[in-house]
């Protein structure tokens, strides 16, 4: 005997399209099963698998083991209208949007500034409000194949009413219990310590949802700080965090987390994020990105010019904590 | 009834307002309970403290995943989590799910936040300041992992300074729950875990509890009135019986926080720290200028 579901209250949020079906069809259709090489360049890589409109998730980005060399590359090419999931983000969405490569936040947190303020006023940018945890729920649970999931946060917040969730009485327990849409974005930008040819990636420390972003996305762009071999992925199963076939392209960016940290291998370029940083808050992210990003025609070609080995070399031998980095 | 540990040793004669809330903040800490603190700031600076002198085996999570860290102190400037030096020597690193699903389960005793505003049943906003629907607003990041913390913990800590406006009727925009409406079982009809909830706020100022999920106050330092506490608030809170004072700095307090926690002072110095505080000749203490300006005390040591 079917009942409707009780719906209690719901956020009048638009959320990105919740399609289980559709997301096991896609896998079916475009991840390859098969070990084929993927390494290409941070440019290929954005061309092909960056569509204008893609729904895209990061974390950590200019803070430690951000994908920070891609997202300079999105903006390079230039993409546009991407909705971005903004947890645990910093810096980055004022890039975007000056860039005017984003129209859409999903927002847990990141750091506001005049920069977003105008594109928010003048409408080329809209905001959902989630937590960055509710986020990562969500991403779970797009990671389970799942349609949606129960959290028992979020709940009563003004946030709630600017989002996908809903409050319905659970069937189980007859208790009221927030249900928020699963997130399978189409792009998931990951930076990792190492990862082999095909994508079996190793991640050393701490994260955010790197790993259930990696499974819940369409096309999902690894960036790394090494190559290793197939053999010793082998030899060391249990640490591999991100398995092959979730993965569709493999890029070789020593560096890529620059100007944040990469745990284990470099410190953050302070200098650098007090600079990012500053731009955001008093709205200078047009000038910062004549600087760090446009003037360059790639992720070397910065390093080269505008960082140099010097400060690299100052980076890397800041890094003196190894412990729990090293495989 | 409210624990507070007992400072021993000497009161420092020289302090700021951020200074004292911090450490005042370290001797509520339960030892042996658990603890999901907000990022930077306030609150780390305080489990961090309270760890050394008051609380050894209280331990703290952080939104990152980290579990039971022994950082390496002081942190590079933003760097309070997902760094190698905040996640140091932890028992765990899981993820963010990881540490939301363990509060989800009630594994979080406490968790301790900041926030831009406060409402009289402990509604936190930290989204914006202004009306949301017409957006004529300023924005702020947003409740990052606040919301979680003040949903799945069972009691939830607030540090925040005392002002006007950050003690308001409304808040602007709930970015993360109180008692909501301050009805009995709001937090259950949202879907909250039953028996969770606000229970302290403290301020450099003021103490304040909660009774029948309305604030109050409890506790007034000692260099301020209570008029002037009042005077700092937009609606009038709940009143205890008898009200402590908060026990100002001591030297051994200051010391750890000063050469240890925040040797930078990222924390205790640079941002919104308050007034200076100075001990009169007759041990009372008030702002250092007023005191200064009535001659001070010349043969006081400077902590600082």
């Amino acid at each position: 005997m079917a009942r409707e579901l009780e719906v209690l209250a719901e956020g009048q949020g638009e959320y990105h399209r919740v399609d289980p079906d559709g997301f096991r069809e896609w896998v079916r259709d475009h991840k390859q099963r098969a070990m084929v090489p993927k390494l290409m360049s941070a440019k290929e890589a954005v061309e092909r698998f960056v569509q204008d409109g893609d729904y895209i998730v990061y974390e950590c980005n200019y803070i430690q083991r951000g994908p920070a060399a891609l997202i300079r590359e999105i903006i390079r090419q230039g993409k546009k209208d991407l909705w971005v999931g903004a947890k645990f983000t910093w810096v980055d969405v004022a890039l975007l949007v000056e860039a005017g490569c984003a129209s859409k936040l999903d927002v847990g947190f990141f750091l506001f500034g005049p920069v977003v303020d105008r594109a928010v006023k003048e409408g080329r940018v809209k905001i959902y409000e989630y937590s960055n945890v509710v986020m990562t729920n969500r991403i779970k649970a797009g990671a389970m194949g799942l349609p949606f999931i129960p959290v028992r946060s979020f709940g009563g917040t003004d946030g709630f009413k600017y989002s996908g969730a809903k409050l319905i009485k659970d069937p189980y327990t007859g208790q009221p219990i927030t249900i928020v849409p699963a997130l399978n974005p189409d792009v998931a930008l990951i930076h990792v310590h190492q990862a082999d040819i095909y994508g079996n990636a190793r991640v050393f420390g701490t994260g955010i949802s790197d790993v259930e972003s990696a499974l819940a996305s369409r096309k999902v762009i690894i960036s790394t700080e090494e190559i290793v071999d197939t053999e010793e992925i082998r030899n060391n199963p249990g640490i591999t965090a991100i398995p092959y076939y979730c993965v569709d392209a493999v890029v070789h960016l020593p560096f890529g987390a620059y100007p944040g940290e990469m745990a284990g291998r470099y410190a953050s370029d302070v200098e650098h994020v007090v600079e990012v940083v500053g731009a955001t808050m008093r709205g200078f992210v047009r000038q910062y990105l004549d600087k760090w990003v446009y003037s360059a025609q790639d992720h070397f070609e910065m390093l080269d010019k505008l960082v140099g080995w010097r400060k690299l070399q100052e980076m890397v031998q800041r890094a003196t904590i190894k412990e729990g980095y090293l495989p | 009834m409210i624990q507070i540990h007992t400072a021993k040793g000497e009161k420092a004669s020289y302090f700021n307002e951020r200074e004292h809330q911090i450490c005042l903040m370290a001797r509520l800490i339960e030892d042996g309970k658990t603890y999901w603190v907000a990022g930077g700031g306030s609150p780390m600076a305080s489990i961090l403290l309270a760890k050394k002198l008051y609380a050894p085996n209280a331990v703290y999570v952080t939104e990152d995943g980290v579990l039971a860290p022994e950082p390496v102190l002081p942190f590079d400037p933003i760097m309070t989590m997902v760094s190698s030096r905040a996640g140091y020597r932890a028992l765990q690193w899981g993820t963010m799910n990881s540490i939301g699903f363990h509060a989800q389960m009630g594994y979080m005793d406490y968790g301790i936040l900041n926030t831009l505003q406060v409402d009289p049943y402990g509604n936190i906003n930290s989204t914006l300041l202004g009306d949301y629907e017409s957006g004529e607003f300023r924005r702020f990041g947003g409740p990052g992992g606040a919301d979680s913390i003040a949903s799945l913990c069972w009691r939830t800590i607030l540090m925040t300074d005392h002002q006007k406006r950050k003690f308001v009727p409304r808040v602007d925009f709930i970015s993360s729950p109180g008692f909501l409406d301050g009805s009995e079982g709001a937090r259950e009809r949202a879907g909250l875990p039953r028996g969770t909830g606000p229970y302290l706020v403290l301020t450099p100022w003021a103490l304040f509890d909660y009774e029948d999920r309305y604030l109050r106050l409890i506790g007034i330092s000692p260099f301020v009135t209570l008029e002037q506490v009042l005077a700092e608030m937009s609606f009038r809170p709940k009143m205890a019986d008898q009200l402590l004072t908060l026990e100002t700095p001591t030297e051994e307090e200051l010391t750890l926080l000063r050469t240890e926690i925040d040797p930078r002072g990222q924390v205790t110095i640079t941002g919104d720290i308050g007034r200076w505080i100075m001990r009169r000749e007759d041990g009372s203490f008030g702002p250092a200028d007023e005191v200064e300006a009535q001659g001070g005390d010349p043969n006081l040591p400077r902590s600082w």
